[in-house]
Parts: structure tokens; C-alpha cells; sequence
């Protein structure tokens, strides 16, 4: 774990939460709400001493589908551009300026404010060796950081957990959504992912089908305890635990953890998220009810330092041009939403956000105004001390110099994680990466 | 040898536990029945299983094609747009046969006669990964599953041959394009790191060696069947394992068969795959012998594991995570309720991170304790409520992203799963004593005992109730569903 920066440890997590949650089996419910309500406030406030206000938070944002780069960040100038893309070619009037040659789509007006006030890094012409058009198979590589050829078992970040934060608590990587993204995959997992922190729960029936009003969520919190928190309320009145039948072998401890820690973490989002505003307005999207909970759990102190957002519907085969335009404007609008929320909580000096997409699109328009599966792509960078800016350089349009129609990466985007994991996370990113890469200067 | 297990251990657990881990376990009398039959008896009815009658039909759709040739005729002479129209259409079918099949499958392994040979199909599927998300052929992933099912128990070359030839994989691995101009790779790297042999026991130059076996093993698209194209096939000199010779793909994977590491590294699996933990090598190399000695054939291996003593091992029994395939089919089996509809089916073991015929690469699902996060380990304590009591709750954003997402959810809010019966699976004895009730829930959902404490909180909670209705004995099954320890095996 890095100097700089000390995490709450399991054994300080649970004394403090447990006991909150322990208390709510014995007395009413009112009370032990007011002292579980009582007792999160405390909790922040120990985060917010040991872990400072330099906990640095990254929030990944990943662009599902392959996000056609170059109708995102255009070439305008390009006659190669113009020439490949007769019907999807944007031209000057319908871009954002960056600069002669180069400009954002008209709909990441969000972005290109970010961009002018210094607070937005574009990383041109980012990909990797060998690249690979099947969404799923580069999906993988980018979340587990591998070469085009290798299976890799763990996420990047995964790894990052297992390298840096042994013994955090499990809400230092939250994923918004119903899975655990492959990038989370870890020697020892780590992490939580919910979507609606009013689903985050054991959800108790409203009424049973004979009429009857269900109380089982109490009995299911005693059901769950683990021993050791078991042991901290009860004395030593329970001896007879260990010569129960099932056998305390490692499935069994492992999935008493677990359950501990989804009740605990539950119990803590749920609260966080209950008495967090949000100091922003955003679009009513997935992406912007998913970055509005981040934010929400950010302002509430989760000690968190990775989250994870999902965009879906890059994969723009035919008719690009609308679906295209409404997935930027919501993406910009949404994450223009979420810096202006961490503005507001004074928050976003520890927030840095990074875009991703599986692969860009091919240079050459298809017959139906669509695009196909291509290769290098742009990643964006956004936080109050990136290198704003263009970065790298925009990769050759020439025909000559397209690998099967496909624009070739200048930037391995292991070089953006490492510099991520360096320069942000404050930690060494050969063991996480597997080997050296140069970092980009991005921060 | 293994060491059998002593005719004196044979009792209700030790036959739960084979039921479970050779099967999808079963309601307290099935259990009975089995430990009645002595272990011997037991196994045999398990694995001897082709005596047993199986009229199970296959789904409607799941044949060849007669128009298959007429219509990829004419999407070739279509224009550019009604091509993309006519994929999307074929496409969305593909997709709901896909959710048919899982079902399909799915309902073997809930009420076929047969249950290790399902169990083996499914152990199959897991280690021959294939997706339909490559493929996006429904028959052909059908088909796939039909070649497992045949050999569940039988002959490893024969299999590993058959799965090479198998048209699924050959899309999936990509064979189906390999020529001797520029042999593609990826079949014969991954049936050696993956399928065979394991990493480190192999070269590069075995891999491009292989390769070059293999070109001329293709796909008809039309025939929808495995062709050879002797014009793709390079008829060179092959050096493979330090053995010369102009070998073909027959030669080369019976050369992988025939490396002494083969048997360890599929019999190891299996190991695994049925007790849940790593065989300790002594045990590696008794299973190894014995699967050489029985002519690399896997039902006498399979006999003597769950023959063998070390397979009732304290440390295995209980101690498996169940697979979201596992969870689902036994709960419906304890519970004595069918399988929910086709598209809750497919929402709910989703959400616990198992997707038949998408698993997440072709090293399949990791398993184990990796099934387990909070989010799914929650999924599991409300897909519970789901199963007992109807309740529909856990299956909100069940389908995120996904074109017909919001379809699909519509499809299942309209679902009508009901509820178990729990008249049915406890007598009048049990429902007038809470005690009685009490050890027979344990009995039918753990085939074990909940911990003293636990015990404790659940006979507070039917106290509390007063006179039982089913809605509170639903509720305390749900609340055993709802503990770590239901989710072993």
C-alpha cells in the first residue's frame, strides 16, 4: 500500500459497523435507525481523518460497443475523412473547434466546455498490438490489461486491489450495475457492484400470497452474522458453534464474509444515498442515474477508490448518424453533470474520470450509414489536474497507412492505466501490468 | 487404487452428498431411496445410466434447416440493406432459440432421468467453452450439447477428436477459416493449454506445428456440418512433441492424448469438478492410473471417485460453492416446484453470473468461490424469494443494455411464477411441531444442520408467528435459502 494514503482496515470496518448493525436485532427499529444514522456519520468522519482529503477516486467510464473515435473526435480537415465517410462525414459547421484540424462532435458541447477550462485530456490513436474486432475478446483485454493473445484471470483492476488495498473494505471498488465488470477480478475479490441501492438489500416481501405482513429481514441479519462479529455481542456464550456439522472450511468463511460484507456495505450505500443531494441536474439515462449515484456515494464518503459506470450501444452497424448523436450528448451532458455535482461537493479535486471503448470503428463508411468494427480509438481524461489538452497525435487516415481499413494505435492504453495507477492511485503499476510500460503524461 | 468408502459410512448424508455433487440433488424421499440402495447399488444407478430410458424430445427447431441453402442464396443476390434486415430478423430468432434451449436444458437437468450424464454435459460445456455470442447459431450450439451429452462418460480421444470436429468450435476457435497459406492458431493453442494438456507442456513450435496439422478442418455453412477441404490441408513434414511424421488433426490430438500430463490434467479437472477442491497428488496420480488403466474411457474413473472414501472427505462435503446452474436446479428440485418460465430462467442465472451458452470465454466460468460477490450473493438471498414466494423483485434491470433489454423485462413482469407449495413438502406433524419443522427444513435444504445460534433465530421467528399459515413456513424457507450455508454443496 502506498505511503501517502492509509485505508480503513476490515477489522476497523466491521467493529464500527456491526456493532450498528448488531444492535438493530435487540432493540426497535426506530432507535437502532437513529443509531445506525448516528454511527455512519461517525464512521465518515474516521475516513475523512485517516484517509485525508488526497484519497484519490477513479471513476472508469466504459463506452460498450466500440465507439466510432473518429465521429467523436473528428479529423474535419481530413480529406481522407471526407472522402471514406461521404454520409457520416461531419463537417466544420458540425463540430466543436479544437483546432485546424481536429474537433469534438457538436454534441459534446459538456465536453468541450471540460476542454476549455482545462479540465479534459483527449489521448489520441489509443489501441494495442494485434488488435481484435470480437467485441467480447477486446472488451477482455482492455479490462484485463493482457496482450491480443493471452488470457489473463484477473482484471487490471482486480490487481490493482490485491497490489494496494489488502485488507481495505469492500467498497473500495464499486461498479454500478448488476455485474462485477472483468476489469474487478481478483485473487482475492474485492469490491461491490449495485445498480439501485433501493435493490442493494434482502428485499422482504410486501405481503405475503395469504395476506400476511413478512418480517424476515430481522431473522435474516441474524441468520447472516459471522461468527467473529457474533462473538464481539454475544461473550462467549456460543461455544457450541464449532461443533456444528458444517465445517468452517474456507467456502464457508468466505461466504459468511461475503454476507457480512453486503449487509454492512448494503446498510452504508443505502444510507449514504438516502441523505446525499445531488448538486447537479442530470439527463434521465442510464449513464446519468449511474454517475448521479457515484456522485451521491462519493458525497457520502464511501471510501471508495474505483468506480465503474457502463454506456451501452456504441455498436453503430446502421444509421449511425442519430444514435450516435444522442449517445454523445448524453455522455457529455451526463458527465458535465457529474463535474459540475463534484464541484459543488468540493469533491472534484479527488475525482479523476477515464473513458474506454472495446475498439473504434472502421475508417470507411459502410453501405447502410453505418460502421463497422475497427481499431485505435481515443480514450478521454477529465479531472482538475489532467494535461488538458490533445494528446499524442491522430493516427494516419492515409490508405496506405490503415492496417485492413483500420486506423493504428500510437498509444498502448496499458500506457494510460499505467500512468493512471502511477500518477493518480499512487502506486507502481509493473506488478499490476504485468511489466513496464512508459507512462503518458496525462496529470 | 482409491481407497472405497466403508459400507458403515453409507448413510442419508454421505448419499445427499453424492446426489448433490453426481447429480442436482433431490427432495428428502429421493435421498432415501438412493442411501437404501447401498453404495454400490447407488453409484451404479447413477453411472450406469444408459439402461435407463431417456425419451426426452429435442427441441422443434433444433435440426437442419431445409432452406438454409435457398436462404443464404438469397441474402447473397439482396441488397446491401435487406441483408442487414434479414441478419437482424435471423438474429433476434437465433436469440429466443437460445433462450429455449437453455430452458430446455435446464428442464433435463431439473427432471431427466439421468442426472450425471446432464451433470457431465455441463461439466463439458464448462471445460470446451464455447459462445453463442460468437457463433449465433442456436442448432449449432444445440448440437454441441447433443456430442457432450453422447460421450458424457465416454472415451477422452474420441471426445476430444468429436469436439474438434464439432461445427460450434470450429466457428468458435475460429478452425474453420485455417488454410495452409496462413494456419490460424487458435484452436491448436487452446486445445493444448485449455482442453489437454495445460500450460507449460506444450512449445510455440508444437502450437504452429499443430496448426498446420489441422488445416483442412472446416465448416460447411450450408450443410451447417464439419467438412475437409484436402486442398487446405498442408501435407508437409510435421514436428510435434519432439515426434516427426506427416501428421494430420487425428494424428496430432492423439499425440496430445498420449503425453502422460493428459491424463493428469483431465482427470485432475474432474477431480475438481466434483469435489470441489484440488486432488492432493497422491490422489492425482491414483486417478491418473486408474483413468490410463480403464483405456482413457471416464465412467470407471467417474465409478471409483464417488466410490472412493476421499470423496466424502469431511473437508469436501459441504464445501463446494453450488454454480448458479446448480443453485437453481436443486433449489427447484428440494423445493418440489417446476422450473420458473424460459425467460426468468435465463434472467436468474444471469444475475448470478452464469450464462448458458455464453460462457465468458473459453476458459469458461472460474467457479468456486468466484461466484461469489455481494451483489450476487444478495441476488441469491432474493432470487430465493423468486423461487418460494413468487416474488418477481429480484429480476428488476435483469436485462441492462441490451437491444430488447426493456422487452424482455415487459416479458417478465407479465410472468406468473407462483409460489412453493409447503403443504406439500411437510407433513401434519411437522406443521404442528415447530422443533419437527425445524429439523425437516434442515433436513430438505441442507441435508445438514444450521448452526446452533442460527437454529435459535429461526425458531424465534415461528414463534413470533403463533399458528403457522404457508406464507410463514414459505418465509422461513426462503430464510434458509437465505444463509451462507445454502449456498453449498
Amino acid at each position: 500500500m502506498n505511503e501517502h494514503i492509509t485505508f480503513r482496515t476490515r477489522r476497523e470496518f466491521l467493529r464500527s459497523t456491526i456493532l450498528g448493525g448488531a444492535l438493530s436485532w435487540t432493540v426497535p427499529s426506530f432507535l437502532a435507525n437513529t443509531f445506525a444514522a448516528l454511527h455512519a456519520e461517525g464512521a465518515d468522519k474516521a475516513t475523512q481523518i485517516t484517509t485525508g482529503r488526497n484519497g484519490t477516486i477513479l471513476v472508469v467510464l466504459q463506452m460498450a460497443g466500440g465507439n466510432d473515435g473518429l465521429n467523436t473526435v473528428v479529423p474535419y480537415a481530413n480529406d481522407h475523412y471526407h472522402r471514406a465517410r461521404p454520409k457520416l462525414g461531419l463537417s466544420q459547421d458540425k463540430i466543436l473547434r479544437l483546432n485546424d484540424e481536429t474537433g469534438l462532435h457538436a454534441n459534446l458541447a459538456g465536453f468541450k466546455e471540460l476542454y476549455d477550462a482545462g479540465q479534459l485530456a483527449v489521448v489520441q490513436g489509443v489501441g494495442y498490438p494485434n488488435p481484435n474486432r470480437s467485441h467480447f475478446r477486446s472488451t477482455e483485454i482492455w479490462q484485463t490489461a493482457s496482450d491480443a493473445d493471452r488470457f489473463e484471470s484477473y482484471g487490471w483492476l482486480g490487481r490493482y486491489f490485491d497490489n494496494a488495498c489488502a485488507g481495505c473494505d469492500p467498497t473500495v471498488g464499486v461498479s454500478i450495475g448488476r455485474q462485477m465488470p472483468q476489469a474487478f477480478g481478483a485473487r482475492s475479490p474485492k469490491g461491490v457492484s449495485l445498480d439501485n441501492p433501493q435493490n442493494y438489500r434482502f428485499i422482504t416481501a410486501k405481503r405475503g400470497p395469504d395476506g400476511e405482513m413478512s418480517s424476515t429481514e430481522e431473522s435474516f441479519r441474524k441468520l447472516n452474522q459471522a461468527d467473529a462479529a457474533v462473538e464481539e455481542n454475544s461473550g462467549g456464550s456460543i461455544g457450541s458453534i464449532h461443533g456444528s456439522v458444517m465445517h468452517a472450511g474456507s467456502a464457508l468463511d468466505f461466504l459468511e464474509r461475503t454476507a457480512l460484507d453486503a449487509q454492512v456495505s448494503s446498510d452504508e450505500i443505502r444510507a449514504l444515498a438516502s441523505r446525499t443531494d445531488n448538486k447537479a441536474t442530470y439527463p434521465a439515462s442510464p449513464l446519468g442515474n449511474s454517475l448521479k449515484l457515484v456522485a451521491k456515494l462519493i458525497g457520502g464518503g464511501l471510501p471508495t477508490r474505483v468506480f465503474y459506470v457502463s454506456q451501452g450501444g456504441y455498436d453503430t452497424h446502421t444509421n449511425q448518424t442519430n444514435a450516435h448523436e444522442r449517445l454523445l450528448k448524453d455522455l457529455g451532458d451526463s458527465v458535465k453533470a457529474f463535474v459540475e455535482d463534484m464541484k459543488g461537493q468540493g469533491n472534484m479535486s479527488r475525482v479523476l474520470m477515464m473513458t474506454f471503448s472495446e475498439f473504434g470503428r472502421r475508417v470507411a463508411e459502410n453501405a447502410s450509414g453505418g460502421t463497422d468494427h475497427g481499431a485505435a480509438a481515443p480514450m478521454f481524461i477529465i479531472g482538475d489536474k489532467v494535461k488538458a489538452g490533445l494528446l499524442g497525435r491522430y493516427p494516419s487516415l492515409a490508405p496506405a497507412d490503415l492496417f485492413e481499413g483500420d486506423l493504428k494505435y500510437h498509444v498502448d492504453f496499458r500506457s494510460v492505466y499505467a500512468a493512471v495507477l502511477e500518477s493518480w492511485l499512487k502506486t507502481r503499476s509493473e506488478p499490476i501490468l504485468g511489466k513496464k510500460f512508459p507512462q503518458l503524461e496525462i496529470i | 487404487m482409491l481407497r472405497r468408502l466403508a459400507d458403515t459410512k453409507w448413510d442419508f448424508g454421505t448419499a445427499a452428498h453424492l446426489s448433490n455433487r453426481a447429480g442436482f440433488g433431490g427432495p428428502p424421499a429421493e435421498i432415501e431411496k438412493l442411501a437404501g440402495l447401498g453404495l454400490e447399488r447407488a453409484v451404479a444407478h447413477l453411472v450406469d445410466y444408459e439402461s435407463i430410458p431417456d425419451s426426452t424430445e429435442n427441441p422443434a427447431w433444433a435440426k437442419l434447416d431445409p432452406e438454409r441453402a435457398e436462404k443464404l442464396r438469397a441474402a447473397r443476390q439482396a441488397s446491401e440493406d435487406e441483408r442487414r434486415q434479414m441478419f437482424r430478423a435471423w438474429q433476434q430468432g437465433e436469440r429466443q432459440h437460445c433462450v429455449e434451449l437453455r430452458h430446455w436444458w435446464l428442464e433435463r437437468m431439473a427432471t431427466g432421468p439421468r442426472p450425471l450424464q446432464e451433470k457431465m454435459t455441463l461439466f463439458w460445456h464448462g471445460h470446451f467453452a464455447t459462445s453463442m455470442e460468437k457463433v449465433r447459431d442456436a442448432y449449432l450450439m444445440w448440437r454441441q450439447n447433443d456430442l457432450f451429452r453422447r460421450h458424457a462418460t465416454g472415451n477422452w480421444p474420441d471426445l476430444l477428436i468429436a469436439a474438434a470436429k464439432d461445427p460450434a468450435m470450429l466457428v468458435w476457435l475460429d478452425q474453420a477459416q485455417s488454410r495452409k497459406e496462413h494456419p490460424n492458431e487458435n484452436f491448436a493453442r487452446e486445445v493444448m493449454e485449455l482442453f489437454a494438456l495445460g500450460e507449460g507442456h506444450y512449445t510455440e513450435k508444437d502450437i504452429t506445428e499443430g496448426a498446420r496439422a489441422l488445416t483442412g478442418w472446416s465448416y460447411a455453412r450450408t450443410r451447417q456440418e464439419f467438412i475437409e477441404r484436402p486442398f487446405w490441408h498442408d501435407r508437409g513434414e510435421k514436428i510435434i512433441f519432439g515426434k516427426t511424421g506427416n501428421f494430420d488433426g487425428e494424428d496430432f490430438l492423439r499425440l496430445i492424448v498420449a503425453q502422460p500430463q493428459a491424463a493428469r490434467f483431465i482427470t485432475a479437472k474432474l477431480w475438481k469438478f466434483f469435489a470441489g477442491a484440488d486432488a492432493p497428488p497422491e490422489l492425482a496420480a491414483a486417478l491418473a492410473s486408474e483413468f490410463r488403466a480403464a483405456g482413457d474411457n471416464f465412467k470407471p474413473v467417474l465409478r471409483a471417485m464417488f466410490l472412493s472414501e476421499a470423496f466424502y472427505a469431511p473437508d469436501i462435503v459441504h464445501n463446494q460453492v453450488k454454480s448458479p446452474v446448480q443453485w437453481l436446479v436443486s433449489s427447484v428440485r428440494v423445493l418440489e416446484r417446476g422450473l420458473p418460465p424460459p425467460m426468468v430462467c435465463v434472467g436468474l442465472t444471469r444475475n448470478l453470473g452464469q450464462d448458458l451458452f455464453a460462457p465468458p470465454n473459453v476458459k469458461g466460468w472460474d467457479g468456486g468461490l468466484n461466484w461469489i460477490t455481494t451483489a450476487t450473493l444478495l441476488a441469491r438471498y432474493n432470487e430465493a424469494a423468486t423461487l418460494v414466494q413468487g416474488d418477481l423483485s429480484s429480476m428488476a434491470g435483469a436485462f441492462p443494455n441490451q437491444p430488447n433489454g426493456m422487452q424482455m423485462e415487459r416479458r417478465l413482469q407479465n410472468a406468473r411464477i407462483g409460489g412453493v407449495d409447503p403443504e406439500k413438502l411437510f407433513t401434519q406433524e411437522q406443521w404442528a411441531d415447530k422443533e419437527a419443522l425445524i429439523a425437516a427444513l434442515e433436513k430438505r435444504l441442507l441435508q445438514g444442520k444450521l448452526k446452533p445460534l442460527q437454529e435459535k433465530t429461526l425458531r424465534d421467528y415461528l414463534a413470533e408467528q403463533g399458528e403457522l399459515r404457508p406464507g410463514h413456513v414459505r418465509d422461513a424457507i426462503r430464510l434458509v435459502m437465505a444463509t451462507p450455508e445454502y449456498q453449498l454443496t
